[in-house]
This record gives structure tokens, sequence and C-alpha cells, in this order.
């Protein structure tokens, strides 16, 4: 049974402290000279459990904990503030949708998904989910089952492919899927949709991911309806691919036994057989590698530069062009929108005033146009970027 | 020379608003032109460096009154000492993105606040403090709603941790990528914090014996959260709201965070909103899609809390070289040491890529899970190439792997919690640059390991 009450665990520290301070009375701490040292630092708490991390924990000594004194005079009497907030309260932030926590009452199709998502994700996560433009990809590679089998891919030489972590080949549970989408999407305005559309999309996710709910193919059905009831039937395929278990009563216990092990997770401890080697260290076979010349990673905002100056005051000059590719091209190179320079299609926008094409697209709109195409450009470069995209003229 | 006709005119614009005399005004555009000549110089005669033997400009005129700039600014000269960004560290656009902070400059132990690295899901949010409220309720006896004014009436406590994004380095885990000590260490920073312990807060709500994990979760458009251990809230974690003796900034969650020193930085949650108990963990975005570690096996490590022992050569970097040395100068070799899992209690430094090691010196103030500084004393030969390498130990007993011996355990595409020894090598004409001291590996499908290639 565990005794996680703090009430107990203060008393209990309270007693090892005072049996710490019988066997120890050199007050390094208090002294402020010099780190404490071993006699304040644990690997195990008052309760006799192991640190959950792997790692130390440093017991209240001498009105100390390492080398900060601590605040004695903290007591229930001193902490009574705040409310008890109200059912209603309680029922507006409670909602979170967890493995044990189903969505709330609610159902949507995959065809109503697909609809969803060609009005408000394609833009950034691409054709089906593919991704693009560094955002991420979120299926149409495939069936889930088999791409959970690249997870065992390791680019041990450059030209092998990697391991495929998406929502239907990695994630452990598809109750993730449902509420970040109810609480973090669509990214530019997240907290829009309902939970019928909510639904919806994560149903066309499963169908993009090529999933199971229950013996049902999803990619096979677009009028596959999710819901509350069949919500629990998702087959996720990796859903025992993470160690150490933190699901059920054993949970924080495995994650105790785990951490307890360098070796699980790629540590190396001196109390467990590792050596701190002083000479002739390496591997025979380790070699020095070297970043190729002009390789690497480089395109650093600002460019790295050490030299102190006082500051250029021009205004900063964008590559019009470069800005439209990485921040627009993707939506108004494919049809989602208006293309560079269609008088046609800009003619009855134009119409309205160029102040409102600019407010658009500064503010964003509600039928897909997410506020200076995502980018960190300023008012005034965005509206050059317009410009060229309205008259197709640098 | 742009900078000089830079500096003098602002030099002008200063003297026409500060200084009548028409003398000072020439002589003092006329620095460059005037070297040398007794007009503008000290009375003392003879040869030296012109800014000695001439009154510098900013001593012979008026400064800034004191009301200018009521919340201070650096030096207009350091306006290079930036956090950065690059567009592969952006998911899209710069929203769920990082800005790294420019450790080749930094100094001590402290981050100031404006360049702590920034990490956030959905972009920086701007809560209104008077609108903020913070609610804690699930498996304890009295949930609660607070404001920030009642958060602040806690007991405060004031400590120094650093915060690490779990992927710092983890672009390079199958070789070196950044020749940049920035990129490849600085998705880091350490401050004082200000706040209350957890375990305090909790003495007046009653924690239920069920409660294992804590869902922290934030106020941000990703509202984004992760899944805490309760043994974790009841040893070191804080809520807080202080950030180097003023209010946290706006990039790490004004008005308050979660702080779990040591742990990951994404566990941090920032905009912090709500703190639910559970008998059960919440598989959030954030802890299954990222901040999980593939493993050759082909599962992933969860629940990675505590960034473990690790260190950096700092002085010299890549950004800050040593071309400008001559041979036989005396340079001090610095660097950062640090660990989410204890104190360090000692840094080993290698001249020879890890190969050989002696023992390096820590300085100033060593904390637990906090930066701690080391150092050791190098005489410069021009011409020598040597790879500069560090390794450091806690208190744990835990000592950074070597890059064979972290890839053979958790390969090659794990992404985060990557702590291997790294190197820089200076080259002949003094420049650093970014190395990795590696054996080549072999996989091995069927079994899931990792070997060395070639190895007997």
């Amino acid at each position: 049974m565990l005794k996680l009450n703090t009430k107990i665990i203060s008393a209990s520290i309270a007693v090892s402290a005072a049996l710490v301070m019988t066997a120890c009375n050199s007050g390094a701490s208090a002294s402020g000279s010099n780190h404490s040292g071993a006699s304040t630092v644990q690997t195990v708490y008052a309760d006799g459990k192991a640190v959950i991390d792997g790692g130390t924990t440093y017991p209240v000594v001498n009105g100390y904990t390492s080398q900060y004194a601590v605040n004695t005079q903290v007591d229930s009497e001193t902490l009574n503030h705040g409310r008890v907030p109200t059912a209603g309260e309680l029922a507006a932030w409670n909602t979170d949708v967890t493995h044990i926590k189903l969505p709330p009452e609610g159902k949507g199709t995959v065809e109503e998904g697909e609809v969803l998502y060609e009005a408000q994700c394609v833009m950034c996560h691409g054709d089906f989910g593919s991704g693009g433009g560094g955002y991420p990809a979120l299926g149409g590679k495939g069936e889930a089952s088999e791409l959970q089998k690249t997870l065992k891919a390791q680019r041990t030489t450059p030209d092998e492919d990697g391991p495929v972590r998406m929502f239907g080949s990695y994630w452990p549970q598809a109750s993730t899927m449902w509420w970040y989408i109810q609480d973090g999407m669509p990214h530019p305005k997240s907290k829009t949709l309902t939970h019928d559309e909510t639904y919806a999309l994560t149903a066309y996710m499963l169908s993009v991911n090529e999933m199971m709910v229950g013996d049902i193919a999803v990619a096979d059905d677009d009028e596959f309806e999710l819901n509350r009831d069949n919500f629990a039937d998702i087959v996720m395929p990796n859903v025992d691919g993470f160690e150490p278990e933190i699901r059920g009563e054993n949970g924080t216990e495995n994650v105790r036994t785990f951490y307890a092990k360098a070796s699980n997770f790629g540590g190396q401890n001196l109390n467990q057989g590792a050596v701190r080697c002083m000479t002739d260290c390496q591997e025979p076979t380790a070699k020095i590698v070297r970043i190729a010349e002009g390789g690497g990673i480089r395109d650093f905002f600002p460019p790295t530069n050490i030299v102190r100056d006082l500051p250029d005051s021009a205004p900063v000059a964008i590559d019009v062009k470069a800005e439209y590719a990485a921040n627009c091209a993707m939506c108004h190179d494919t049809g989602a929108a208006p293309t560079v320079g269609d008088r046609a299609a800009w003619e009855p926008l134009v119409s309205k005033g160029v102040e409102k094409v600019y407010a658009n697209g500064i503010n964003g709109t509600d039928t897909g146009m997410p506020a200076k195409g995502g980018s960190s450009l300023t008012d005034a470069q965005f509206k050059q970027v317009v410009d060229y995209l309205v008259t197709g003229k640098l | 020379m742009s900078n000089n006709e830079i500096k003098n005119s602002e030099l002008d614009v200063q003297t026409e608003q500060t200084n009548r005399r028409d003398f000072f005004k020439k002589a003092a555009l006329g620095v460059g032109a005037l070297a040398g000549t007794s007009l503008f110089a000290n009375e003392a005669a003879g040869e030296g460096d012109p800014n000695i033997m001439h009154h510098v400009k900013w001593g012979q005129t008026w400064g800034d009154p004191v009301d200018k700039n009521l919340y201070g600014i650096p030096s207009a000269y350091e306006h290079n000492n930036t956090r950065r960004g690059t567009k592969l560290l952006a998911s899209g656009n710069l929203r769920a993105s990082i800005a790294v902070a420019p450790i080749h400059e930094s100094q001590g132990i402290i981050t100031p606040n404006g360049l702590f690295f920034s990490r956030s899901h959905g972009g920086t949010a701007h809560v209104d403090p008077n609108e903020y409220r913070l609610m804690i309720h699930g498996l304890v006896e009295k949930p609660i709603v607070l404001t920030l004014e009642e958060l602040k009436r806690y007991p405060s406590v004031s400590r120094t941790h650093f915060i690490e994004c779990p992927a710092n380095g983890g672009q390079e885990w199958r070789g070196p990528q950044f020749n940049s000590l920035q990129f490849a260490k600085g998705f880091m920073s350490s401050a004082e914090w200000t706040g209350v312990y957890l375990k305090d807060i909790l003495k007046d709500l009653g924690l239920k014996p069920t409660a294992k994990w804590m869902l922290a979760e934030g106020s941000d458009n990703s509202e984004m959260g992760r899944t805490i251990p309760i043994d974790k809230v009841l040893d070191d974690a804080m809520l807080v709201w202080g950030q180097n003796g003023e209010a946290l900034r706006p990039e790490q969650g004004y008005p308050v965070r979660i702080m779990l020193p040591g742990w990951e930085g994404n566990l941090m949650v920032k905009w912090l909103k709500r703190l639910k108990f559970s008998n059960e963990p919440f598989f959030a975005k954030e802890e299954t899609s990222k901040y999980t570690a593939l493993k050759p096996s082909g599962k992933a490590i969860q629940h990675f809390y505590a960034n473990e022992v690790n260190s950096t050569v700092t002085h010299p970097s890549p950004e800050i070289d040593w071309s400008n040395l001559k041979d036989g100068d005396r340079v001090e070799i610095q660097g950062l040491a640090w660990s989410g899992m204890g104190t360090i209690t000692a840094v080993d430094f290698s001249i020879d890529g890890g190969k050989n090691y002696v023992k390096a010196n820590l300085k100033g103030l060593v904390l637990p899970k906090s930066w701690t500084r080391w150092s050791i004393m190098h005489t410069y030969k021009k011409g020598q190439v040597i790879q500069l390498a560090s390794r450091a130990i806690d208190d744990a007993g835990y000592i950074q792997p070597t890059v064979d011996q972290e890839t053979l355990i958790t390969g090659v595409e794990a992404v985060y919690h990557r702590n291997a020894v790294e190197t820089w090598e200076v080259q002949p004409d003094g420049k650093v640059r970014h190395v990795m001291v590696r054996s080549q590996l072999k996989y091995d499908k069927e079994t899931g390991t990792m070997s060395i290639e070639g190895k007997a």
C-alpha cells in the first residue's frame, strides 16, 4: 500500500533528518563554504523508495536542503488560499481525454472529416496528411500496422530510411489524438471545433493511417462513423511499444524500477559497474568524424555574429520570392487559394480595397488563411509579399 | 568603414544635443583624422594606443539621463548577443519552434531573461495576469481555484536550476551537424526561480492516497500538457512566478510555470492552467508522439524525465575561437557541466578527443540540478590540432558516456536525451569546429541490437 499522503512523508522526513543530524554534525551546509556533499544527498526518499528518475534527493538536514536554507514556518494554517471551484468550472476545464476517460458524446464520419480537413487542415498538413513545409505528416504513407514495423529502423549509414513515427504507426493511444484536436487544433485558432467535428477529423485520421476499429478497415469505408461507443475499439498497433509500462496499478513502480538501472536508458553509473577511465578510454575503432566542408546545418537566423558594433538601423530587406515559397506556396501554388498574378481570381478581392486584402492576410481568415501565412514577417514586409502575390510583379 | 560612419554620426547627434562648444564637436568628428595630434590628446607626449593617448568620446560628453530606458537594455554594442533559430527546428512556422541561447557568450551560471532559450508548441502566449486562474483538482480532498495574487501569498522559495530541452544535441545522433556551440548545446539556460513548493500547497489540499500522477496543463493555444509522477511533486516540484528577480518572461510561461528541477524542459509546463491528480497517466500529445526515445529494440522510452549528467567546453567555441592567440599564450579553457539527477562532483578534461583525461577544476557555486562552471589552464601551441572534450560526474554516480557507449544502447534514432561526451577540434589556424569521436555501428534488426563494426 502506497502511503503518499504528504503529512506522512513530512513526518518521516523529520524522523530521518533527526537521525542524520545525530550521525552528522559537520554543518557543512550551514557554513555555506562549500557543497555539503554526501551527508545530505540520498538516492532514496524518506519512505525508503528509490528516487523515481534514478537520481538523487536532498533531505532537510540542520534546516538546509543541499545549500538552501529551508523556511520552516510553513504549516497548513498559513496555506489556506483560493476557493473551491464550482461544478460548472470543473466541467469547463476538466477536458482531458485518456485511455480511461472517453471523449464526450458525439459522432462524425470519415467523409465529414475529409471535408473539414480540406477546409481547415490541408494548408499545413498536406494532402491526406502527407505533411509539407515542415508541418507534421499525419498519414498517407500506408497501413499503420505495416509502418509500425519501421520502428525497428536505425540509420547507421546515411542512405537508409528512418522509422516512421506517425499517429497510426507510433502513438500508443487514440485518446491523445481526439484530445489534441479538440484542444489544440487548428493551430492558429484552436478550441473552435465541435465535438462532432473532432470525431469526424479523428475518423479521417484513422482512414489516412489505414487503421482498424474492431474488425473494420476504416480506409475502405468513407461512411464509417466514429462515436463514443466505438472509440475504445480503435486498434493502436504500437500500444505496447513503450517502456516502462506506465498504465495500471504498478505504473509509477515500473518507472522507478526502470530508472534504477542505468543501462535501460543509455546511462553509465559508477555504482553500477561503470568505470571512470583516465587513460586509453576510446574504442580502437573510434574515429574523428567531421562536418563536411560547406556541410552541416547553417541556416541560422540571425547568422552567427560575435562582432561588437552598433546595429545597422536600415530596415531588413526580405527576399519576397523566398518568403512566398516558404510561407504561401503550399496553398497559393496548389489551387487551394488564388495564385500569383491571377488577375481573375484576385479582382473580386482587391475590388473591396487592397487594405482589406492586407488585413485579411495579416490577421488570417476563417476560410483557411493563417495570420501572415504563419510567417514571422513584419506587417510592412508581409504587405510586400501580398503585393507580389496579387500583381505577380516584384 | 560603415561602422565608423555609424559611430561618428551617432556621436554627432549626441554632441549636437549635449555640447554647445563647437570645438568639442569638431574634435569629436575628427577623431580618426586627428589621431596622434596634440589638439585632442592627453598632455603626455609620445606614442601609444590611441585609446589611451586620446580622450575617449564617451568621456567628454554627457551620458544618458537616468530616466532613459526605465527598463534597462544591454549596450547597443551587444546587439549580436541574441537567441537564434533555424528553419530545421520549426514545425512549419515559428510558433511550434525553438530559439536557442547564445551560450558561447554566457557568463557564470545564470542566463539573462532576454537570452533564455525559448520553446513553445503554439507560440508565446500573452496572459493577462488579472484574468489568470489556476485550478488544482482530481484526487485531492479539497480542489481549489487560485488567482495569481492568491498563489503568490504562499510562502516562497528561490532556487537556481537550469532548464534543458531534452532535444539538446538531438540533431547529432548520427554525426555532427552544427559548427556552432549555440546550436549544438544551446537548447538550455539557467535562472534563479521563485515560487512555492507544490508539496506545501498540497498540505492544505490533502492528497488522496490513490493519487499517483499529476497532469500539468498550459493555457496556451496548444494546451501543452504533461504527466508528472507524484514522487516528483512531493520532492522538489515548484510553481514559479519569478525568474532572476522579476516576473517570468512570456517566453517562460508568464505568469506561472511549473518547475521540476533537473527534468526535461518540456515537462515544465508554461502558462499553467490546471493541475489534476489521477491514479493513471494522461498520454498527452507531447509525451507520446514526441519526447519519447526510440531504442534499437523498436521500443521507445516514455516518461524519460531527468536530463542526465552532461558537460561541454564553452571557451573556446566555433563562435569565439583561438585564431587571435599567439604561440605560448596561457588561456583558460572553460565549460559548463550539469545534471538533472543531482550535483556535479567532478569534470574530467581531454585534449585528445576523450582518449586520455585529467581532472578539471570546478569553480563558483556548485548546486544541485544546476549549471556548474569548470575550467582548466592551457598553453596554446600555434598550429597544434587538438580535440577538446569534457566528461562530467554527478553525486548519483552517473558519468557521461562516450558516443559509442551511448549509441550501443539507445541507437541513433532516439532524438532525445543525448548526453555523450562532446568534442571540439582546434584547427591549425586556431579556429574551432564541432567533431564527434565514434565508431561505425552495425545494426542487427533481428535481435534489435547494435554492435561496433570491425570490433574483434
